[in-house]
């Protein structure tokens, strides 16, 4: 992209654990798919990076529909990691991703900790990926997700195992459906983690009166979108205090003002979910409207807000 | 990826006309910039209203017409209130601002070799079919007694899109749940008496409706006819990327795999659909 800088343009690129992006906006795991869903609406190029739909070593079919259910503000989900498996994405999807300049981050599942080692090791021999975020939170499935992301010992173990099996920087994607978000922060830090994202979806239920049942076939699912913006808030602010590692923020990001309120509670990156459902192109427009806040206001680098906040 | 393809799909439309045509049926107006694609039948549009964020999510409706200007373009939604979304879309007057994503999904695919051409429509369903029955006027030049349609509804004034319909087809027949208007029954049944006239070898057929008259089509048919059915599911991005309206189908191999309505679909063949 040959661009003209002006003089006055702040500096976006971010360095997360020797990952750099061009910006600090990413989109988040299962709401932009492989990215060739999104690409003949978005510019993928403007994007700081996208993260894939959850990876297993083999395809999943997912949960039976009902899957998603919309409430106030947000959309509960329970796709149970429908994906093509680590083999198909390497050879169908990662090379469409290749084609631009944007940081690819593979979000891996397993349902051992041996399964979870054997999609880092494949995704990380592949030219094109460059982090791993571990989703060690996803609330719908039996097996995996957040049975190792609640317990400190479980998260900390397969992040151990990730790490063996990997050179690319490893982020770990914790769930909010837990007591003290820290102590998981703390335990997958130890465990030699180079970033936490956080939240994952919040757990929910939606029920129809008229049959009483639940709107959902897996009964729950994952609440996400602007509703949880307040929680996710929180918990990034406090997690940036526990860690030193970097944190990503995301939980019901629509715009840039949201995306910048998470970076002053202490998030080096933001990523961007559910706002890709009603605006394919909510992602490009916050790079767009930080640079103009940050022109605004006089900031020259995007780094100068992170963690901000005053209490 | 050029600056032109970018943001493709995505408008801005302008609300012409929003009508209630039958008690909790609405036709709505959009008007649009001329670059709209040509909707194929079957194709629908994510819609919300411009600015506003509850609802959170999008619409999807099917097309029930589209007329290409050179300056603009005018699509027709034939809608049902159904929920929270809907009923926020039919309290739009003119003037008033939608943002609009499509043409999305497959449309039906037309087999110019079957000789007779049936649709089936339940409810709203009558919406994609009522495109459908156009084009095939016009591009496969089907006389209006060279198709059949089966129209079925709760009742008298839920039958929408019969008059205009009327224009273009001369063979329909009306069914409704309570005999208020045509025979008492559902729709499926009169289909079913008249089933032995049409020949497997040269028929076509095209569905759309709600899921109970799918599956009794299903069971009606038996794989052994041509039939292309409309799907209805909820919808969140509406592009293939979030994977929340999936539908259970038979793959290439035999084995039961999950298809996105909107992006795999909403037309699917009805022998691929599995019924658990």
């Amino acid at each position: 992209m040959l661009k003209k800088k002006s003089k006055t343009d702040p500096a976006l690129a971010v360095d997360i654990a020797g990952l750099k992006m061009k910006n600090p906006v990413i989109t988040a795991s299962g709401t932009f798919g492989y990215g060739e869903e999104y690409a003949e609406y978005v510019n993928l190029n403007q994007l700081g990076g996208i993260v894939v739909k959850g990876l297993s070593l083999k395809p999943r079919l997912g949960n039976p529909p009902p899957r998603i259910m919309e409430t106030t503000g947000g959309l509960l989900n329970a796709v149970g990691l429908q994906n093509v498996g680590v083999a198909a994405f390497l050879a169908e999807k990662l090379p469409f991703l290749r084609r631009y300049d944007v940081a690819v981050i593979a979000n891996i599942y397993g349902e051992s900790y041996a399964e979870y080692a054997r999609v880092a090791e494949k995704l990380s021999a592949a030219p094109g990926v460059h982090a791993l975020e571990v989703n060690v939170s996803c609330p719908n499935v039996k097996q995996g997700g957040l049975s190792f992301g609640a317990n400190p010992k479980a998260a900390a173990e397969v992040t151990r195992r990730v790490k063996a099996a990997t050179d690319l920087p490893v982020w770990v994607k914790l769930t909010p459906n837990v007591t003290d978000i820290t102590v998981i922060a703390r335990a997958v830090e130890q465990a030699g983690a180079d970033a936490v994202s956080l939240i994952n979806t919040l757990t929910g239920m939606a029920i129809d009166l008229r049959t009483r049942r639940p709107h959902l076939k897996n009964v729950t699912g994952g609440l996400s979108g602007p509703a949880i913006k307040p929680v996710a808030l929180r918990m990034v602010w406090q997690v940036a205090q526990s860690v030193a590692v970097p944190v990503i923020g995301m939980g019901g990001i629509l715009t840039a003002e949201d995306a910048l309120e998470f970076m002053v509670a202490g998030a080096k990156a933001v990523q961007v979910g559910t706002a890709n459902f009603i605006n394919p192109l909510a992602a490009e427009e916050i790079v767009q409207g930080m640079r103009l806040y940050l022109k605004h206001h006089k900031i020259k680098n995007i780094a100068e807000i992170v963690g901000t906040l005053q209490v | 990826m050029t600056e032109k393809a970018m943001a493709r799909n995505i408008y801005l439309g302008e609300v012409s006309r929003n009508e209630e045509v039958r008690p909790d049926f609405f036709l709505m107006k959009i008007r649009l910039p001329a670059q709209f694609e040509r909707p194929l039948p079957g194709q629908f549009v994510m819609v919300r209203v411009a600015g506003l964020q509850d609802p959170f999510l999008s619409r999807p409706l099917s097309i029930y017409a589209c007329k290409q200007g050179p300056r603009f373009c005018t699509i027709e939604l034939l809608y049902r209130v159904a929920g929270k979304g809907t009923r926020i879309l039919a309290g739009l007057i003119p003037g008033s601002q939608v943002e609009l994503s499509g043409p999305l999904g497959t449309g039906y695919r037309v087999d110019r070799t079957k000789k007779n051409i049936v649709l089936i429509a339940g409810g709203i369903g009558i919406a994609p079919l009522s495109l459908l029955v156009r084009e095939l006027r016009r591009r496969s030049c089907r006389a209006a007694d060279a198709m059949t349609v089966y129209l079925g509804a709760r009742t008298e004034t839920a039958l929408v899109g019969l008059d205009a319909l009327r224009q273009s087809c001369s063979r329909i027949i009306v069914c409704t749940d309570d005999g208020t208007l045509g025979e008492k029954a559902p729709v499926t049944k009169a289909f079913q008496r008249d089933l032995p006239k049409y020949n497997p070898a040269d028929t076509a057929l095209y569905a759309c409706g709600p899921k109970p008259m799918i599956r009794s089509l299903a069971g009606l048919l038996n794989d052994q006819y041509f039939c292309q059915v409309s799907l209805e599911e909820r919808m969140a991005c509406g592009v293939g990327a979030c994977a929340g309206c999936v539908v259970a189908v038979k793959d290439a191999s035999g084995n039961k795999a999950y298809r996105r309505v909107c992006a795999d679909g909403p037309v699917f063949e009805l022998k691929d659909i599995l019924w658990e």
